[in-house]
């Protein structure tokens, strides 16, 4: 069904700067600027010290769509929350909301713990835009919602942070606003409540509130969401299905240059790993492959002189889940020669059982007595894209088991 | 839902980028009927019907460009946040003396602790301004320091709220007038007790209050308007540099000392610097119809109170304007 547009995002910028000093010379001078009437022109230009936290960004989302925003730390989907929830105004570019924006970001911002929960869950209603009359008629099921009917009447300094939490989201998700953006609240709370929160979304997105989610717990996103926006340095790297999006986010994740290098060793001269290509069964180089495929990889090896066997350790790493599996030749009964110059060997992973998500190989070439001459780290990425996970196929571990369901 | 797909290419669309929010109203309005009345949000929805039409525009333009409706939107602002801000004031009040014995009292103890210290001076002849002022003198200090002070927390107002609030500020979007409406109902509390304790002094001393006394309050409000569009127009560099609070917290008690309050208007500094000194004319009006004396200094108090309306104005535009640019640069 084709759902009205609620967020126009067109071409935004933003851009920060680190040093404080300099942070609040500019922002003086931005406010000389938005006095004087300035067009905003000037305001992607970059000065000293700054950087664009977003850049460049383009999207749309409509009524009841549920989109999750991910991407690694500082990559720029907080920035782009701000942006949307109109605390910050963008350097470049515009945006453009129909409707009313609701946030679940600090749950149980302006909650004074001396106060009960009854005193609070007003006070909590009116700052989220709640009117009088709306809070009176939607309090039991606040309560009922947060299952602190009991205490509600004591203060919120005897509260646990789970009670509180549970009371912040109560409130904030009975607003019922045309778009609701929720940042890292999902992690917080028991595992029944965290339930009740998602199905809570879930009916909010199906009464027609387009929903933003910002979080690391990619493994929950799936009952809710079917829709990716990945950030990786203040870009949108990909725009699309969820499963793919996981899998592109846990290769960001995972690909960042430093994190490679420290994991990779040189050793003795005289032998490298100089290169890996992943291909399909079919010997067409491919990156992007569905569960059960045969994948192949094909491992480029210099020598400078000849050795006899050598010995190559693969192993498949998840950036989430760490090491997959590993194999050897020697384990394997593959007898590895090398000679000097340049020879490629093929490693072949059959029908690999691998659920969705972004996977690389970690390869270390011995020798015969185990000298050791390299280790390198990421290379031969691929993602496993397919089957998209939704409420039925989670996304949730590494390994795809055989199975089969009956009925006895 | 019920909702029907409205097809609205993004070229069509980018064409009326730069519309105000009226505008955009009455063309989505006339040409783009997205919902039939009976279809807007079903009364469960949080925004009312009106708002769901209506468009949000944020670009790097300055705010100011939108004219009219920025100054549409302060005062929505106020409208919208009325409710928020009764909340506010209620929980602040509610928070501060609940865990006290004395409760209430506490906000009572200041100003009488500061009236006691005035009478004292005065009947132990420590302070003896003869003919200069023909008042009993406590009551003339203490109301001049009324009016004073409630000019002095007006300035430290907008700051202190934006302040205390930060958290929220750059967490939630409200509308922002609420915190200023939460910042003079605090104040204008902390001057109604100072007036409670002020009353029996006034029976103590006999002093005869008659109607010119309502000008008075009228000063105290004028005053409060003119404090409160210096600390918004102060607010922006003060949120981004501590100086400013700095420079307050030194400078104020200068300026108490050179303004007419704990010596006679005709004695310590010469007259020339009252006519230069924005709140002095006004305080001393207020003093004056309150104690029955003659309003000598009614054309300067007229010149700056005229003043402080269009300067409260300004101030709130450039509230409104520089928060968002504020809150980019202060850290959650």
């Amino acid at each position: 069904m084709s759902r009205e547009i609620v967020v126009y995002v067109d071409h935004v910028h933003k851009k920060y700067c680190r040093q404080l000093k300099r942070a609040l010379w500019y922002g003086v001078r931005d406010l000389g600027s938005a006095l004087a009437l300035s067009s905003g022109k000037e305001r992607l230009q970059v000065r000293p010290g700054e950087f664009f936290a977003v850049r460049d960004a383009s999207f749309q989302i409509a009524q009841g769509e549920c989109v999750s925003m991910l991407g690694p730390n500082g990559a720029g989907k907080s920035t782009m929350l701000k942006l949307l929830n109109g605390l910050i105004r963008p350097d470049g570019g515009t945006i453009r909301i129909r409707g009313r924006v609701g946030a679940l970001i600090e749950l149980g911002a302006g909650f004074n713990p001396i106060l009960s929960g009854r005193e609070n869950v007003l006070i909590n209603g009116a700052v989220l835009g709640l009117n009088r009359a709306e809070i009176t008629r939607r309090f039991d099921e606040i309560v009922d919602f947060a299952e602190l009917a009991e205490v509600i009447d004591t203060p919120v300094q005897t509260y646990s942070s789970g009670m509180r939490v549970r009371l912040g989201f109560a409130v904030a998700s009975h607003l019922k606003p045309d778009l609701l953006l929720v940042d890292e609240v999902l992690a917080v709370g028991d595992v029944g409540f965290r339930l009740k929160c998602m199905d809570r979304l879930q009916r909010l997105s199906r009464e027609g509130t387009a929903i933003v989610l910002v979080t690391h717990a990619v493994n929950m996103l799936a009952r809710l969401s079917d829709r990716a926006i990945v950030f990786g340095q203040g870009r949108i790297e990909f725009d699309g299905d969820l499963s793919h999006g996981i899998a592109i986010y846990e290769k960001l994740l995972d690909l960042r240059q430093e994190k490679r290098d420290e994991k990779s060793f040189q050793g003795l001269d005289g032998a490298r790993i100089q290169a890996v290509e992943v291909f399909d069964a079919a010997g067409a180089a491919r990156q992007e492959f569905g569960s059960g495929e045969t994948i192949r990889v094909r491992v480029q090896l210099a020598a400078d002189q000849e050795i006899t066997g050598a010995r190559l350790v693969a192993s498949v790493q998840s950036p989430t889940s760490g090491i997959v599996s590993s194999m050897t030749t020697a384990a394997s009964g593959f007898r590895l020669d090398l000679v000097p110059g340049v020879q490629t060997v093929e490693l072949t992973l059959h029908d690999v059982p691998l659920m969705v998500g972004a996977y690389h190989l970690t390869l270390s070439l011995f020798g015969r007595k185990a000298e050791f001459y390299q280790r390198r780290h990421g290379l031969g990425e691929f993602l496993i894209i397919e089957p998209n996970c939704d409420g039925a196929h989670g996304a949730n571990g590494v390994i795809r088991l055989e199975h089969s369901w009956n009925k006895v | 839902m019920r909702l029907k797909f409205v097809p609205s290419p993004p070229v069509a669309l980018r064409a009326k980028f730069f519309v105000t929010d009226e505008m955009t109203d009455s063309h989505l309005q006339s040409s783009e009927p997205t919902e039939t009345l009976d279809q807007r949000g079903s009364g469960d929805r949080m925004s009312g019907d009106v708002s769901r039409h209506k468009e949000i525009v944020y670009s790097p333009e300055s705010e100011l460009r939108r004219g009219w409706s920025l100054v549409n939107d302060t005062f929505h602002g106020f409208v919208e946040g009325r409710e928020l801000a009764w909340r506010l004031l209620q929980r602040n009040l509610r928070g501060m003396y609940r865990q006290t014995i004395l409760g209430v009292f506490w906000a009572f103890l200041p100003p009488l602790a500061n009236a006691l210290v005035w009478i004292f001076l005065f009947a132990q002849k420590v302070v003896d301004f003869g003919d200069d002022i023909a008042v009993p003198y406590p009551l003339y200090v203490l109301t001049g320091m009324i009016i004073w002070q409630s000019f002095v927390e007006a300035i430290q107002m907008p700051l202190n709220v934006i302040r205390q609030n930060r958290s929220m500020i750059t967490k939630l979007n409200f509308p922002r007038e609420a915190l200023l409406l939460v910042g003079w109902g605090e104040l204008l509390l902390n001057v109604a007790i100072r007036i409670m304790i002020l009353v029996p002094l006034l029976i103590v001393y006999r002093a005869e209050v008659g109607w010119a006394g309502l000008l008075f309050p009228l000063a105290v409000f004028v005053l409060i308007v003119l404090g409160t569009a210096i600390g918004l127009c102060l607010m922006p560099i003060g949120v981004l540099y501590q100086d400013i609070e700095r420079i307050l917290l030194i400078g104020l008690p200068l300026w108490m000392v050179v303004t007419p309050i704990i010596y006679a208007v005709s004695a310590g500094v010469p007259s020339w610097l009252h006519w230069v000194n924005p709140p002095a004319g006004l305080l001393i009006v207020g003093r004056d119809a309150l104690l029955q004396r003659s309003l000598e200094h009614w054309a300067m108090a007229c010149g700056y109170g005229a003043l402080s309306l269009p300067l409260l104005f300004i101030g709130l535009i450039i509230y409104r304007v520089s928060l968002p640019i504020l809150i980019e640069r202060v850290p959650s």
